[in-house]
């Protein structure tokens, strides 16, 4: 009987550990603020910029968005900034002139993203964007190019 | 002198032999002196062997005498203990335990696995908020990537860069 007591205060007590462990985890990814990365991006099937301030974006998005329908040969950085983002609050970031873009950390990795032209709000996304994940909004611009405005969860 | 002859003579003198065969070995003994010497030495045998059978008597019957052997047994066998009554409560706190503590652990899991997985999050949820920008959505969930393609604007608002100009 000692024995079955002894084996039930230890399966209790790595029980309580786990849970303990894993509400830890979670509770530290619940408060952990997230760190953003904005850009805004032309496609074009010019090898260049007129714009020589324009850079090519990394391979790895690059890569993205040519496997996405949304193909163009080259793409170039216009603008770009990166943010902390406390658990429910919001940070807007001037993309361009006309383009603003404001997003909200809801908790839990999931972002309410909201897109501005000329200052009226055009869309708004409220989905999770994990770390390595993107969310993407894009359009037609002139001359058979495009705009992408790209957000990115980044590691610390 | 056979065996069989030897056996006869040993039945001879435990008086086994009908009256006849025994009347047949006598006078076979009367005329046969090895026959004769084995007799006498079966004979000294038997009675060597016979005063030495200690005779034991029981100072009761034979039946009491066992009956008295078979109490002292059953009184030296160890009593099988009894179950002891297990209290409801024993059951209780040692079913309660673990199950509570795995009870605990299933909702820290399921708690943490909603926290730490955002693809167990309520989908994507979009608001278009201009009629014409008539958004499409695209997936790939391998490259981790959500594409929302919009109408809007309708070329040149967002391609006015920071100088003035639009894009590049």
């Amino acid at each position: 009987m000692s024995m079955t007591r002894k084996f039930n205060s230890s399966l209790l007590l790595w029980l309580c550990a786990s849970a303990f462990f894993l509400s830890a985890v979670a509770a530290r990814s619940e408060s952990g603020d997230m760190k953003l990365h904005a850009q805004l991006i032309w496609g074009t099937n010019e090898p260049k910029s007129p714009d020589p301030k324009h850079k090519l974006v990394g391979k790895e998005l690059e890569k993205k968005l040519k496997n996405s329908p949304f193909k163009w040969e080259y793409y170039f950085e216009v603008s770009d900034e990166k943010f902390n983002l406390p658990l429910q609050k919001e940070k807007t970031v001037n993309m361009s002139k006309d383009c603003a873009i404001a997003v909200r950390n809801l908790g839990g990795s999931v972002v309410e993203f909201r897109l501005f032209g000329k200052g009226k709000l055009v869309n708004k996304i409220t989905q999770p964007l994990p770390k390595g994940q993107i969310l993407v909004e894009g359009g037609n611009a002139d001359n058979a190019t495009a705009w992408f405005v790209v957000l990115k969860s980044i590691d610390d | 002198m056979n065996t069989e002859q030897q056996l006869k003579l040993q039945a001879f003198l435990d008086g086994e032999l009908p009256e006849r065969e025994a009347r047949d070995v006598a006078a076979w003994l009367a005329q046969d002196k090895d026959a004769t010497a084995l007799l006498m030495e079966l004979r000294n045998t038997r009675q060597a062997l016979g005063g030495f059978e200690p005779e034991i008597r029981l100072p009761e019957t034979r039946e009491f005498y066992w009956s008295k052997i078979q109490r002292e047994i059953q009184r030296l066998e160890p009593a099988t203990p009894k179950k002891e009554a297990v209290p409801f409560s024993f059951w209780f706190w040692r079913l309660l335990i673990p199950a509570g503590a795995a009870a605990l652990l299933a909702i820290a899991g399921l708690f943490a696995f909603l926290k730490l997985n955002p693809s167990s999050n309520p989908g994507a949820e979009m608001a278009t908020m201009l009629a014409d920008a008539n958004p499409v959505t695209y997936r790939d969930q391998a490259e981790g990537m959500t594409v929302v393609w919009l109408s809007y604007p309708a070329e040149k608002e967002f391609t006015a860069n920071s100088s003035g100009g639009r894009l590049p």
